[in-house]
């Protein structure tokens, strides 16, 4: 136990020092920020323009000089005919215009020129409008309730479990599906390093040393858990930065005490995904000790790790019938139970026999993949350089 | 005090590989406070022995009782091993990389450190300690590496090859190293190709040849076994052929003549003798060395399995 807690160690300090897991840990994150927020960056040019004319082709609206939404006000004119409309434009007395089609209530679309693009909130600025246009005689109060006609209260008719609408109901359903995207990213980022960093052990030839210290099994194991330990200090310094990155976002405009943590998803989620990870990561080495160098043991690493992520292709089938055959198999498959019980955690209560099976069989498989892969690993801690064949393979399981 | 006089005793270990026989029936024992040394061609099944000993791979057949009984994680931290295929984890500095080998031979992070710089220190690489290991000369790398075996102080130490890529001097330094560690009561078992150091280190020697042990025991009273069949002779003339002779090389000025098996070194004087513009200005018996022993033996077994 004292030499598989110290290999978990060496391998931990021996990761988190090198480039490859700065790189993913640091870099990755930054890019991936920068590449979100270009878009959104761009989007939000629109918001500087205030002034509107209209050309109300249709005669169906009622004047409206001006709206106020959130700090902002946006002032509206009527404009005739097109040609003035353009006119003003031109001149820059107006920062664009919408042409309402005689047919607007046939559901003709309304045109708006502008040089820039309205941008998402423009769009509700727009809508806002044209509400208050065609229903000049309804107080402001009651055109704030047909903005938003209801607050919602979810209760659960089993369990009585009330989440009201807004942050708190988006985190209720949610949790599972991030909770998921987690998961899966740790399996994709952490197994294709365990596999490479066993390729690497056999390539440095140090094994030859070290097996004469230690259990073949406590050195799989150690490996295994020190690859884990950066994985989670990957996904831990990754959710500590998107937390704070969106309570910086939401600051001020969501009331934290409203927020209700759901303890059952947490549980369930915890319970599968840490022999889950186990289970992956058990492969991945194993696909380290079959492989012969480290770019094969990637490659048979992302194939495991396409396995685990299946369930986020299959958005479809979850939403439409999150109790089909095919997801309750898939939920009692060691390799996919964890994405797609959390995936269906989201849009459906999952019957207890059902998690509890998928449990079971999750340990069970991970018992049996740590003998296969000590197994295998004896017999491959040799072979310098040189993949296992199947026939290999399959002696060494037969044979201690 | 030890419980038993040998540090590791091998009785008729066997191991197959698909066809072929890597290792028949090889026994032999090692002692506490010795040099022993482990010879064989390459591929002769050294190598195999050596990590069925270690428990690496599991022989056929056989038994292994090593430090006074059957390999076991408490035994596994009185062994020092250097094996051929050797490496060090190349991104992690020599220092690190010796404390963590340390300590998977049970010693404390502190009496690890404390024992890597003394080591260091007298192997002259203390100076490289903070440098990364891919950052090391090949006898640098050598020498940490016999660091790496030895740091423990085992029992028994078994090192394969332990002076390839180290220059003369610090041949001589590990060779010094190795002498304190059997002084200490050590058992050691050197598996190497260089003869010389063989006759100099050993006392008792193994040799394998195509899995088989050929030759086994005290190296004075194989010796002695083989006296008859080498001369030096000293010539004015170039002899070519000579009837009667294995194999022969010049030394010091003379010849080195290995004799075939069966033949009287009067009878190689006498072919001498007879050959035209040849003339025997100095003829003697010699005792041979290990080399010519190796030769002769290996020869004989690989005309054994011609024949075959």
């Amino acid at each position: 136990m004292r030499k598989m807690w110290l290999i978990a160690v060496t391998t931990y300090k021996q990761q988190i020092r090198s480039g490859t897991f700065l790189f993913l840990t640091f870099g990755l994150p930054v890019l991936m920020v920068i590449a979100g927020a270009v878009p959104i960056l761009a989007a939000s040019r629109g918001t500087d323009l205030d002034s509107f004319g209209y050309v109300d082709q249709s005669g169906k609206l009622s004047p409206v000089g001006q709206i106020s939404m959130e700090d902002h006000t946006y002032h509206f004119q009527s404009i005739p005919d097109e040609t003035s409309a353009k006119a003003a434009f031109r001149q820059g007395d107006i920062d664009g215009y919408l042409v309402i089609p005689t047919d607007y209530l046939q559901g003709e679309p309304v045109s708006y020129f502008a040089n820039d693009n309205p941008g998402e909130g423009l769009d509700m600025v727009f809508e806002d409008f044209l509400r208050r246009a065609l229903l000049p005689q309804l107080s402001s109060q009651t055109l704030q309730r047909l903005n938003d006609p209801a607050k919602l209260t979810y209760v659960a008719s089993q369990s009585g479990e009330r989440v009201a609408e807004g942050p708190a109901l988006i985190i209720h359903f949610a949790l599972p599906a991030v909770l998921a995207v987690l998961f899966g990213l740790a399996v994709m980022f952490g197994i294709g390093q365990l596999g490479a960093a066993v390729v690497k052990e056999k390539d440095q030839r140090a094994m030859e040393i070290v097996i004469t210290s230690l259990r073949p099994g406590e050195l799989v194991a150690g490996k295994i858990l020190g690859m884990t330990l950066v994985s989670l200090t990957q996904l831990g310094i990754w959710m500590v930065g998107g937390g704070i990155a969106v309570a910086l976002a939401v600051s001020g405009s969501v009331d934290l005490s409203t927020l209700t943590i759901p303890w059952a998803t947490l549980f369930w989620a915890v319970l599968l995904t840490v022999p889950g990870y186990f289970l992956f990561a058990t492969l991945a080495a194993g696909a380290g000790i079959i492989a012969g160098e480290s770019q094969q043991a990637q490659q048979l690493a992302g194939m495991l790790g396409f396995v685990g992520l299946l369930p986020l292709w299959m958005a479809g089938v979850l939403l439409e019938a999150p109790n089909s055959p095919i997801l309750v198999a898939m939920t009692l498959f060691p390799l996919t139970a964890p994405t797609v019980i959390l995936f269906r955690m989201t849009f459906t209560a999952i019957p207890v026999w059902q998690l509890l099976a998928s449990f079971f069989l999750l340990v069970a498989s991970l018992l049996v993949a740590v003998w296969a892969v000590t197994r295998i690993f004896r017999a491959a801690m040799l072979m310098y350089g040189k993949a296992m064949r199947p026939n290999e393979i399959w002696k060494a399981l037969l044979k201690a | 005090m030890k419980p038993s006089e040998f540090a590791l005793r091998v009785e008729n270990l066997s191991k197959t590989y698909a066809s072929v026989e890597a290792v028949k029936n090889v026994s032999f024992d090692v002692q506490y406070g010795e040099i022993f040394g482990l010879l064989g061609p390459n591929g002769a099944g050294k190598t195999t022995t050596i990590r069925m000993v270690l428990d690496i791979i599991k022989p056929d057949s056989g038994n292994v009782m090593i430090l006074g009984g059957t390999m076991s994680e408490k035994a596994k931290e009185r062994i020092g091993y250097l094996p051929e295929e050797r490496g060090l984890y190349e991104d992690m500095t020599l220092l690190d990389t010796l404390v963590f080998l340390g300590q998977l031979k049970g010693l404390s992070r502190n009496e690890a450190r404390q024992r890597v710089e003394k080591y260091l220190r007298e192997v002259e690489l203390w100076e490289a300690h903070e440098r990364k290991i891919e950052e090391l000369s090949r006898g640098m790398n050598q020498k940490a590496q016999f660091v790496a075996a030895t740091l423990h102080e085992p029992d028994l130490i078994i090192i394969d090859e332990p002076f390839s890529g180290l220059d003369p001097v610090n041949t001589r330094l590990v060779k010094q190293f190795l002498y304190r560690m059997r002084d200490r009561g050590a058992a050691i078992i050197m598996s190497t190709h260089q003869m010389h150091q063989v006759e100099e280190m050993c006392q008792r020697i193994l040799l394998i040849d195509h899995g088989e042990s050929v030759l086994y025991g005290d190296l004075e009273k194989i010796r002695q076994r083989f006296t008859s069949n080498a001369v030096q002779v000293e010539l004015a003339g170039e002899p070519g052929q000579v009837e009667g002779v294995e194999s022969l090389k010049l030394e010091n000025g003379g010849y080195h003549m290995l004799l075939k098996e069966g033949v009287r070194p009067e009878q190689v004087l006498k072919a001498l003798v007879n050959l035209p513009d040849i003339t025997v200005k100095r003829f003697e018996q010699v005792e041979p060395s290990l080399e010519d022993i190796f030769v002769q033996v290996v020869s004989r077994q690989q005309a054994q399995g011609e024949v075959v």
